[in-house]
C-alpha cells in the first residue's frame, strides 16, 4: 500500500529528469499490458512510475542512410502498418501482426516487448534476427548503443540499469536482394503466446543464386530470443531450393534439442520445430520484393 | 400445426438485450450498496494438509479491516453445496473454512474490509502454518492410499452399478475395448463468480446471487446459519454466464456468513484465477468400454467402467455418476448393458455440475468407442450407428421410461445428407503436412428430472388493469433466453404479442418455489407449466368476457387481445376492458396459479458432423466445417435455439482440442487465467450450420424439448473422431492438444515404418 | 492523485491512486459499469474501450495513460438515446446471450468499423480475436458486425495466409518447400 509517484514526461529533457530520479523500485511504463498487473501484485513496491506513453518523440519508423530506426514507443499496430517496415523489415511486420490481440497491439510497444524480456516475445525474436542495436537514455542524458543480444540476458532479465530507458532500435534496412519472414506456433491461430517462433533473414544473390547473410532468430526455446549460428551456417552459400528448406528444418530441430535438453516440452518442440522452419521458409515467399535500392 | 403458430418458432433476442447492448444492465459484479464491505478469501496454497495455526493479528491491525474469519471462529457444521431442497440426500462434507485443507484453493480464511484493496492487502498478512499431508492427485493414488483419508469415510466417495437386460451369446462376435479420458475443464463464464449479501440488524439476511437456483441457496444458507427461511431472502441478479459453474452454492454460504456476522453488506467477487482454482470444474473422467458386436454391427453386449475424479469435495459428483449411467441406453438399443461407476476424492479442484451433467463425458467415451468398433468391422460409422440407435417410443431399460418421440435416427439420416457425409468421407485425407478428416457423433440427453425427483414447477400469471400480463416464476436467466421462452409460450396461448408479457426472475420472497434453471428442465417442464398456466388464465379471461358480453363461454373466441362472440363479431371486448371491468365490478381478479407435475422425461438428441484439418507438423487442429442436427421437438425461439447449438459447439470444440485444468506434482494447476486457459476464439471458429428436427410427440409446450445441454453432448466426440479419421490414429485422451497429436504421430511412425 | 479524463465527450475530474487502472476509474469513480472485467489480464476483451480511436483493454491500462485522450465506452455509443447501428444489429442478429462480453465486443467492432468501414469476415474475426465469448460461437456476432457495415450478404473471404503460402507463387530464386511426413 505504499505510495507511487507518477511522472509522464512529454519531452526528452523531462524524460531525462525523470530517469534521474530512478531507484531500483522505479518502473518504466510503456504500453503497460504486462506491467500494469505486475506493479499491482501484492508486495510489489513501486516508488516511481515513468509513463512513456506521452512521448510522441519516441514513436516513429524512419530511414537513416542504410539503417531503419524504430522508436521504442512504436506500437505493434503501427509497426504492422508501417510501409518502411513492410519493405525493409518484413519479419518485424509479421511478428508485430501476431502479437496478442488488436487491443494489445494498439498499446503494446516494441520497447516494452524487449524490456519485458519474455523468452517468447515476438518482437524481440524478429529484432534479434535483424541484428538490431538498442539505444538507451539515462538520467544523466547519456545515450548508449549496444547490440540487442547484449541487452537480453534471460527470462525477465536485461542488462538495463535502473533509470535506463530504451529509446530506439536500429538495424540495417533489408534491401531488394534480402527477404525476411517470421513464423510462430502458438496454442491457437491468434492471441497466443509463442510456443516456438522463428525470424528468418536471408540475402539471395541473383548472380551466384545462393543464400548469404543468413540470420535465424529463435524464440520460446530458452531463456531469451537468440540467433543460432550453427543453423545459419547450414544455409550459408546454399541454393534456395527445397533441400535448403529441409536442412533448415532439421537444423531447427537440432537447435531446439541443443537449447532445451531434457525439458518436458522438448518432445513436442523438436518436432514442431520442423513445421515452424517450413512455415518461415515458405513465408519468405510472401516477403515483398523491395523497391529499387534506396540511397 | 406449425403454420398456426403466431409467436412460437420465430426468433427473438434475449429479454434484456437493450440493457445489455447499452451497458446499463447491472450484473452481480456491478452491485454496490452504501456502506458495503469487501471480502477476500485466503485460499490454501497446498493440496493437502492440516491448518496448525492461523495468525490474523497483522491483518486485523490493518486500518480498514473489519473482521478476519477462519475455522477458529466460524461454524464447524458441514453442508453440501449441491443440495437444492431440504432433506435431499447428498454428500455433506464441506465447511465454511477448512482446518483440513483438501486442494489448492480450499477456503482457509476471509478478510472483510472497507475496500477490495485493503481486503487483498490484509489477506497477504495472515500467517497460516500448515502440516502437510501426502497429496493424492489421481484417482489411482487416492484409492491406493487408504491410509491417507481425504475425508473421514475414505477416498472412495461413491459407487454405482447399473445393469439392464440379459447377457446374450457373443461367441463369434467382435470384441472391442477402449479407454477414454475426459479432462477437468473450467466453465469460463465470462463474468467471474460473485455474491453480495446484506446482514440486517434484525438478524435477517438478503442475498443477491448470480445463481441458477435461489431456493437451493436459501435452504443451504438458512440451515447452516440457523435462520428461519422467511428471514432470508435470496434474489437472482443478472449474470454473465454459468454453464453449470454457478449451479452449486460456492460463494453464497460464505458471503452470507460474513454479512450475517458483520450485519453489513458484503461483496465477495472472485478474480479469474480464483474462479479457476477455487470454484468448480467439470469432472475429469476415465471410462473403459468393452463391447461385443455381431459381424453386421449390431451391439450385443456393452460393459462400461467409469472413474470420476471428485476433487477435494463431493459437490454433486455422486449424482453426476448416476446420470452417467443413464446415457447409453437413451441412445442405443443394448441387449445387455452393465455400467460400474466410482467417484473418488482427490486433492484436486472440486468437480461438479457442468453443462450436460455427465452426458458429454459419457457420450464422448461411447462415440469414440463406436468409431473404433466401426474400424474393426470396416463399417461406415453412420451405418454402424443406424444399426443400433433407439427408435421413437422405445422404453429405456435403465429408467423403465419411454424415450418419447425420439428422432435420433432422423437426425443422423438427414444430417448425413446435409453434410454430404458419404462423399466427404471418401475424399482423400491427404498424405502431406495437412490431413483432412470427418467425424460423426450422436448424443442423448434428458428433459428435466422426472424419474429422480418429484419434478414440478410453479407459476402464477395475472392480467394487469391495462390488459398486459405478468408472469411470476422463479426463472434464472443465464443467457439462454429462458425469460423470452416463457413469454413466447404464454403469448402463444393468450394470442397476444410477447412484448405485452413481463416475466421476472427468481426471488424467494416473491416468486414461487422452483428447483432452478438447470437439468434441461426449463423448456420441457417450466415451459409446460407456463403453457398450462396461460391456458388457465385464458379460461378466466373468457369467463369474465362471458359476463361482460352476456354470451356463453363456448361461443367466445380470443384473438390479438380481443374476445369476440363467434358469428357476431361486432360483439367484442378487449382484454384491457375485461381487466378494468373486472376491477370495477369486483369480479374475481384475472389470475391463475398452477403447479405442474411432469409425467415424462423423453430424450433430447443431437447428431453432429465435424470436418477437421490437422497440421501434422505442429499438431494443431482446425475445425473447418461443422453441422449440428438437433431433435428439439419444437423450437420455441428459433434464433436462440440455433445460437445455443453454435455456442455449445464452440464449448465442445474447446473440450476436444484445447481446454484442461491439469495439476502439477504439488497439486497446483499451471492454469491461472485466460492467458494459459485457451478457449476457441473468433478466428478459429468455423461457421456452425444447424439443422432442427421438429415434431410434437412429447409433453413439452408445443412439442418442445430441451436444447442447451444436448447441444454440446456429441461435439467433442465428433471432433475427435474426425481427427482419428484424418490421421489413422485412435486418440482418446482429451483434449487433443498438439503435444498429444505429435506424440501419436511419432509413435505410429516409429512403430509402423 | 487528481485526474482529468475525457470520457464519452465529458471531462471528468476524479481522484484516484496512481496505479488505478482505467477500468477501475470508469466503473468505480464514474459509475460506468458497462465496461466489464472478465480476466484482469487483457485476454478476454470484456473491458475493451476505445482510446483515441483505438480499441484497448482497460484492465491492463492505467488511468494515467488515458490523460489527454478521448475515451469512448459502451455508454457513449447510444449517448443520444438512440441505439448505434452496431448495437441495433447486435439485437437483430441474436448476437447477445449472457451479454457480459457484449460491451467489449461492441467496442472492438466499433473501432474496426471506424478504421475499416467494409471489413471482410476475416477482418472481423481478426479484430474480435481478443474478445472471448462463451455463449454464442461468434457466428451471430460476426454477422452483426457485417450487417452494421451495410454488408448484408456474406462478405468475400480473402484467402487465408496458409492458402496464399501454398499457392504456387512465382518467386525467383526461392523454391517452395512442402513438408511431407510420409504416407499412411
Amino acid at each position: 500500500m505504499s505510495t507511487t509517484d507518477v511522472v509522464a514526461p512529454a519531452t526528452t529533457d523531462e524524460l531525462v529528469a525523470a530517469l534521474a530520479r530512478a531507484t531500483p523500485m522505479t518502473r518504466l511504463l510503456a504500453g503497460g499490458t504486462d506491467l500494469v498487473n505486475d506493479i499491482r501484485r501484492p508486495g510489489r513496491q513501486t516508488d516511481l512510475l515513468i509513463d512513456l506513453s506521452h512521448m510522441p518523440a519516441l514513436s516513429y519508423v524512419r530511414h537513416d542512410g542504410d539503417m531503419l530506426r524504430v522508436g521504442a514507443m512504436t506500437t505493434f499496430t503501427e509497426l504492422q502498418a508501417d510501409p518502411l517496415v513492410h519493405e525493409h523489415a518484413f519479419c518485424l511486420e509479421r511478428a508485430a501482426s501476431q502479437v496478442g490481440s488488436a487491443q494489445i497491439r494498439n498499446v503494446a510497444t516494441i520497447g516494452g516487448n524487449v524490456a519485458n524480456a519474455s523468452p517468447c516475445a515476438d518482437g524481440a525474436t524478429a529484432l534479434v534476427a535483424l541484428s538490431a542495436e538498442v539505444t538507451t537514455l539515462d538520467g544523466s542524458g547519456h545515450r548508449a548503443t549496444r547490440p540487442l543480444r547484449d541487452v537480453l540476458l534471460g527470462s525477465g532479465r536485461t542488462a538495463l540499469t535502473d533509470g535506463e530507458a530504451i529509446v530506439e532500435f536500429a538495424f540495417a534496412a533489408l534491401g531488394n536482394e534480402h527477404r525476411s519472414a517470421f513464423a510462430k506456433i502458438g496454442w491457437r491461430t491468434a492471441v497466443s503466446v509463442a510456443r516456438l517462433s522463428m525470424a528468418l533473414v536471408v540475402r539471395f544473390d541473383p548472380v551466384a543464386e545462393v543464400l548469404s547473410e543468413v540470420r535465424v532468430g529463435l524464440g520460446a526455446v530458452g531463456e531469451t530470443a537468440f540467433r543460432d549460428a550453427v543453423l545459419e551456417g547450414l544455409l550459408e552459400g546454399r541454393p534456395a531450393d527445397e533441400e535448403s528448406a529441409r536442412i533448415l528444418a532439421e537444423g531447427c530441430a537440432d537447435a531446439v534439442r541443443r537449447s532445451i535438453p531434457g525439458r518436458y516440452s522438448l518432445p513436442y518442440k523438436e518436432r514442431a520445430a520442423v513445421g515452424l522452419a517450413y512455415d518461415a521458409w515458405n513465408a519468405l515467399r510472401i516477403c515483398p520484393p523491395c523497391e529499387p535500392a534506396w540511397g | 400445426m406449425t403454420e398456426d403458430l403466431r409467436y412460437v418458432g420465430k426468433s427473438y433476442p434475449v429479454h434484456d438485450v437493450a440493457q445489455k447492448v447499452t451497458g446499463e444492465l447491472v450484473y452481480g459484479s456491478d452491485l454496490n450498496f452504501p456502506g458495503m464491505l469487501h471480502a477476500k478469501l485466503l485460499l490454501s496454497p497446498i493440496a493437502h494438509g492440516m491448518v496448525r495455526s492461523v495468525d490474523s493479528s497483522r491483518a486485523e491491525a490493518l486500518p480498514g479491516v473489519i473482521r478476519v474469519f477462519s475455522h477458529l471462529n466460524s461454524p464447524a457444521d458441514t453442508y453440501c453445496r449441491a443440495r437444492i431442497y431440504p432433506g435431499q440426500e447428498c454428500a455433506i462434507d464441506e465447511t465454511l473454512f477448512s482446518e483440513h485443507v483438501r486442494f489448492v484453493g480450499d477456503r482457509v480464511a476471509a478478510v472483510v474490509a472497507t475496500s477490495q484493496a485493503i481486503a487483498e492487502a490484509a489477506v497477504a498478512l495472515i500467517e497460516v502454518d500448515y502440516e502437510e499431508l501426502p497429496a493424492l492427485l489421481t484417482t489411482e493414488q487416492a484409492l491406493e492410499r487408504a491410509d491417507v483419508p481425504i475425508h473421514a469415510d475414505g477416498n472412495l466417495l461413491y459407487e454405482h452399478h447399473i445393469e439392464s437386460g440379459e447377457r446374450v451369446d457373443t461367441s463369434g462376435g467382435v470384441l472391442v475395448s477402449s479407454t477414454t479420458g475426459t479432462p477437468r475443464v473450467h466453465h469460463a463464464a465470462l463474468e467471474p463468480h460473485v455474491c453480495v449479501a446484506q446482514g440486517h440488524s434484525t438478524g435477517g439476511l438478503t442475498v443477491w446471487t448470480t445463481s441458477q437456483g435461489v431456493y437451493g441457496v436459501r435452504t443451504v444458507i438458512a440451515e447452516l446459519l440457523g435462520l428461519e427461511y422467511h428471514r432470508l431472502r435470496v434474489i437472482k441478479v443478472p449474470m454473465g454466464g454459468s454453464f453449470g459453474g454457478k449451479t452449486e452454492f460456492i460463494l453464497e454460504p460464505v458471503t452470507a456468513f460474513l454479512a450475517h456476522e458483520t450485519r453489513r453488506a458484503v461483496k465477495l467477487l472472485f478474480d479469474r484465477e480464483e474462479c479457476i482454482r477455487a470454484t468448480m470444474v467439470r469432472p475429469a473422467t476415465e471410462t473403459t468400454i468393452r463391447t461385443a458386436c455381431a459381424a453386421d454391427g449390431r451391439l450385443l453386449d456393452f460393459e462400461a467402467a467409469t472413474t470420476l475424479d471428485s476433487g477435494g469435495y463431493a459437490a454433486s459428483t455422486p449424482d453426476y455418476a448416476d446420470h452417467m449411467c443413464e446415457k447409453v441406453t437413451r441412445l442405443y438399443r443394448l441387449p445387455h448393458y452393465d455400467h460400474r461407476c466410482q467417484v473418488v476424492y482427490t486433492n484436486t479442484p472440486v468437480a461438479g455440475a457442468a453443462r450436460g451433467w455427465g452426458a458429454p463425458e459419457m457420450i464422448t467415451a461411447v462415440e469414440i468407442h463406436l468409431d473404433k468398433v466401426a474400424r474393426r468391422l470396416r463399417l461406415d460409422p453412420v451405418d454402424l450407428r443406424l444399426k443400433n440407435l433407439i427408435q421413437p417410443f422405445d422404453i429405456d431399460p435403465v429408467t423403465d421410461m419411454s424415450l418419447g418421440d425420439a428422432r435420433v435416427v432422423e437426425c443422423l439420416e438427414r444430417g448425413a445428407v446435409a453434410f454430404d457425409w458419404t462423399a466427404r468421407r471418401a475424399r482423400a485425407r491427404g498424405k502431406g503436412r495437412y490431413r483432412r478428416g470427418v467425424g460423426v457423433a450422436c448424443g442423448a440427453h434428458k428433459n428435466g428430472m422426472f424419474g429422480h425427483f418429484p419434478e414440478a414447477s410453479n407459476m402464477a400469471l395475472k392480467m394487469n388493469e391495462d390488459g398486459t400480463f405478468e408472469l411470476s416464476a422463479s426463472l434464472h436467466e443465464v443467457g439462454c433466453g429462458v425469460v423470452t421462452t416463457m413469454k413466447i409460450i404464454v403469448a402463444e396461448v393468450l394470442g397476444v404479442h410477447p412484448d405485452l408479457i413481463a416475466a421476472g426472475e427468481a426471488d424467494t420472497s416473491t416468486t414461487p418455489f422452483d428447483y432452478g434453471t438447470f437439468g434441461s428442465r426449463m423448456t420441457y417442464v417450466a415451459g409446460a407449466c407456463a403453457e398450462v398456466t396461460a391456458k388457465k388464465l385464458k379460461s378466466a379471461i373468457l369467463a369474465a368476457a362471458a359476463d361482460v358480453l352476456q354470451a356463453p363461454v363456448e361461443e367466445l373466441v380470443a384473438r390479438e387481445g380481443v374476445v369476440y362472440v363467434a358469428g357476431a363479431e361486432a360483439r367484442s371486448v378487449a382484454f384491457r376492458d375485461i381487466a378494468r371491468f373486472g376491477d370495477m365490478k369486483h369480479l374475481p381478479a384475472i389470475r391463475a396459479a398452477v403447479t405442474y407435475y411432469a409425467t415424462s422425461n423423453p430424450g433430447s438428441y443431437s447428431v453432429q458432423f465435424a470436418e477437421v484439418e490437422v497440421d501434422c507438423a505442429t499438431g494443431l487442429t482446425a475445425v473447418t466445417d461443422f453441422l449440428a442436427v438437433g431433435d428439439v421437438g419444437r423450437a420455441i425461439n428459433r434464433g436462440m435455439v440455433k445460437a445455443q447449438f453454435q455456442g455449445a459447439v464452440q464449448m465442445g470444440i474447446g473440450y476436444a482440442l484445447y481446454e484442461h485444468v491439469d495439476v502439477d506434482e504439488a497439486g497446483r494447476s499451471g492454469v491461472d487465467g485466460f492467458k494459459n486457459y485457451h478457449m476457441v476464439n473468433a478466428p478459429d471458429m468455423p461457421d456452425i450450420d444447424v439443422l432442427l428436427v421438429e415434431h410434437e410427440g412429447d409433453h413439452g409446450p408445443f412439442g418442445a424439448k430441451s436444447v442447451g445441454e444436448i447441444a454440446m453432448v456429441p461435439t467433442a466426440a465428433a471432433v475427435v473422431n474426425a481427427v482419428n479419421n484424418a490421421l489413422g490414429t485412435e486418440l482418446s485422451d482429451l483434449p487433443l492438444i498438439p503435444d498429444r497429436i505429435i506424440a501419436a504421430l511419432a509413435a505410429s511412425a516409429g512403430g509402423g515404418a | 492523485m487528481e485526474l482529468l479524463l475525457t470520457v464519452n465527450g465529458t471531462v471528468w475530474e476524479v481522484s484516484a491512486r496512481p496505479t488505478a487502472r482505467l477500468i477501475d476509474v470508469l466503473r468505480d469513480q464514474m459509475g460506468l459499469s458497462g465496461t466489464k472485467e472478465g480476466c484482469g489480464e487483457g485476454e478476454c476483451g470484456a473491458c475493451t474501450v476505445i482510446v483515441d480511436g483505438k480499441a484497448v483493454n482497460s484492465c491492463v491500462m492505467l488511468a494515467v495513460q488515458a490523460l489527454g485522450k478521448e475515451v469512448l465506452t459502451v455508454e457513449g455509443l447510444a449517448a443520444s438515446g438512440e441505439l448505434d447501428t452496431l448495437q441495433q444489429k447486435f439485437v437483430e442478429q441474436g448476437a447477445v446471450q449472457c451479454g457480459f462480453c457484449t460491451p467489449g465486443m461492441l467496442m472492438s467492432a466499433k473501432a474496426l468499423l471506424m478504421a475499416n468501414p467494409l471489413p471482410s469476415d476475416q477482418d472481423i474475426r481478426t479484430a474480435l480475436a481478443g474478445n472471448l465469448c462463451r455463449c454464442t460461437g461468434y457466428k451471430n456476432i460476426v454477422a452483426a458486425v457485417r450487417a452494421a457495415s451495410g454488408q448484408e450478404t456474406v462478405a468475400m473471404e480473402v484467402p487465408s495466409e496458409k492458402e496464399e503460402l501454398l499457392a504456387d507463387l512465382a518467386v525467383p530464386g526461392l523454391a517452395p518447400a512442402k513438408l511431407d511426413e510420409g504416407g499412411e
